[in-house]
């Protein structure tokens, strides 16, 4: 193999993959999504942005949308509260460290799917395990319907959400505090620093990176998260727990607008594609220092 | 008391809050899949007898064995075909400077950061008219797609650290490229590959959109569509067999991480950085 040609060899299996089941989709939702489109799919006229605009006049579509911020942000930065301190105790060295690791790691091999219905269970108003545990720890008196109410399900579904992406969080932070040599605390101690000093001094800005690109990936995922809406509610009731990628799924698969889906996955693409460039100027100043 | 003894208390008193509540789930399922179909409706913790009886009636009938089945032949295909398509790819990148080299790198980045879900309608479309509803194989090609960033990514980021010298003795010592390359290199290449291959197995064992989209009868599901299944759109829910169906689906995966993670963490450090 000559060298010239060698290396586009080896990268075109995978680019042809990747980039046939990316961009053969993204051309067909993009037709989709400017023309009349009846429910088998079938194309018909030209109708330019109509299904954008008969979107942004859905108040559900609105609704979604806001909900989806709010998810996100909710989900992110529970995350990353809770992810940090949890890092720095199992970047430590204690008995049973190994242990801890594995049940903090615990839900991240466990499909979300699964986790989703087994909380489903667990929040059963009647039989759920929940309502039984908060009873017999006196924190409430009556069952609470936990799924019945967007009031109580969302925040439940953010609390899942953020339980799930613990692990993966705690995992990127756990790669960056082992980059952290530990001279640096030995000669920030000699110097007389104390350990909020420390960790507010060397800790967090050696961790900074990492802290990013966890916030930029923990942002995609949840953005994107599926199963545990669908699995819990499946949005409801009556739409008042659903997110975009619920609403693109009702909207396709339920009452087979495949059209205004389409538009919904080109707004999800768009808002992905900030995040994704944000993404990529970290990671290339990441590359370069 | 020894400090560090004291450090471990401490430790574990802080950590127990959330340990607790991530174990919470893993409690119910295992509990609950161990009560009579009247006493899974009592929400108290211990059922009054074990109903081990639960597992050999929910395999009989919830057709959870098929979709063990059809989990293990897409997971354990389309890791081999990730893997195949990858090491090339991370090989090239890491070994060869060439035009368009940061091109494709950024494209694998932005291929993933678009999930499945934004694509789902646009690859809907394509699979159904292409009359391909319901194989399997469809699946492998789609997870391989959506998994080859991340590996080629892992892949390259570790085959980095792999010294070029080594190579070079072994031309020097008059072996071609692919000797070398079968002989020298991917041998020492061997551990990423495994924790790349475990971790795409993971992703399409779990997977749950693509798979309820495309696969429409009871034979091609996959576990996570199956158990699902038990679940939405009925009246009545056997909780104690769909309880004991996550357990199957759920515990061969959690041991083989369990076993895993280490390495995940230092594969994710080095991978998180390049």
């Amino acid at each position: 193999m000559p060298r010239a040609t060698a290396p586009y060899v080896l990268i075109f299996p995978s680019f042809l993959l990747a980039s046939a089941i990316i961009l053969w989709p993204l051309k067909e939702i993009v037709s989709l999504s400017l023309h009349d489109v009846n429910r088998f799919g079938m194309l018909r006229d030209f109708i330019g942005l109509e299904h954008f605009r008969v979107l942004f006049a859905d108040p559900d579509f609105i609704a979604a949308t806001w909900r989806t911020l709010l998810w996100t942000a909710a989900v992110v930065a529970g995350t990353l509260i809770i992810s940090v301190p949890i890092a720095l105790i199992l970047n430590e060295d204690f008995y049973g460290r190994g242990i801890a690791r594995i049940l903090i790691m615990l839900p991240w091999a466990i499909s979300l799917t699964m986790t989703a219905i087994v909380w489903r269970w667990a929040l059963n108003g009647e039989s759920g395990m929940l309502n039984s545990a908060l009873r017999g720890l006196g924190l409430i008196d009556t069952n609470i319907q936990w799924l019945a109410q967007a009031a109580t399900a969302f925040p439940m579904q953010i609390f899942i959400g953020i339980l799930v992406s613990i692990p993966f969080t705690v995992t990127i932070f756990l790669g960056g505090l082992s980059s952290v040599p530990d001279d640096l605390y030995e000669a920030a101690a000699t110097e007389g620093a104390g350990s909020w000093d420390q960790f507010r001094l060397i800790t967090l800005p050696l961790l900074r990176p990492f802290i990013n690109i966890a916030f930029v990936l923990n942002t995609i995922y949840v953005f994107n998260s599926f199963p545990i809406i669908w699995a819990t509610t499946q949005g409801g009731p009556a739409n008042s727990t659903d997110i975009l990628v619920t609403y693109l799924y009702k909207t396709g698969f339920r009452v087979g607008k495949l059209g205004e889906a389409a538009a919904v996955s080109l707004i999800m693409f768009a808002i992905l594609l900030v995040f994704t460039i944000i993404y990529v100027r970290l990671a290339m100043r990441e590359a370069k220092a | 008391m020894s400090t560090k003894l004291k450090r471990s208390i401490i430790f574990w008193v802080l950590l127990s809050p959330i340990v607790v509540v991530i174990l919470f789930p893993y409690a119910v399922m295992t509990i609950s899949s161990l009560k009579s179909a009247q006493e899974v409706l009592n929400p108290n913790w211990w059922p009054s007898e074990l109903h081990w009886q639960n597992f050999p009636e929910m395999w009989r009938t919830s057709g959870i064995a098929p979709a063990l089945a059809n989990s293990l032949y897409v997971s354990a295909l389309s890791t081999a075909l990730t893997i195949l398509v990858s090491i090339p790819a991370a090989y090239a990148l890491s070994r060869y400077q060439f035009t368009g080299r940061d091109v494709f790198r950024q494209f694998l980045l932005v291929s993933q950061m678009l999930s499945p879900i934004v694509l789902v309608i646009g690859l809907f479309r394509l699979v159904a008219g292409a009359g391909m509803i319901d194989s399997l194989n469809v699946l492998v090609v789609i997870y391989t797609a959506f998994n080859i960033a991340f590996c080629v990514w892992m892949l390259q980021s570790y085959f980095s650290t792999i010294p070029r010298d080594l190579e070079e003795a072994a031309w020097m010592e008059g072996a071609s490229r692919w000797r070398t390359l079968a002989a020298v290199f991917l041998p020492l290449a061997v551990p990423a590959m495994v924790v790349t291959a475990i971790f795409t197995f993971i992703n399409a064992w779990n997977e749950f959109v693509i798979a309820l989209t495309m696969l429409r009868t009871e034979g091609s599901y996959t576990l996570p569509i199956r158990v699902f299944s038990l679940v939405a759109g009925r009246y009545t829910v056997d909780w104690h067999y769909v309880m004991a169906a996550a357990f199957v689906a759920s515990v061969p995966v959690a041991v083989l991480f369990a076993w895993l993670q280490r390495y995940l963490v230092r594969g994710l450090s080095i991978g998180a950085v390049k």
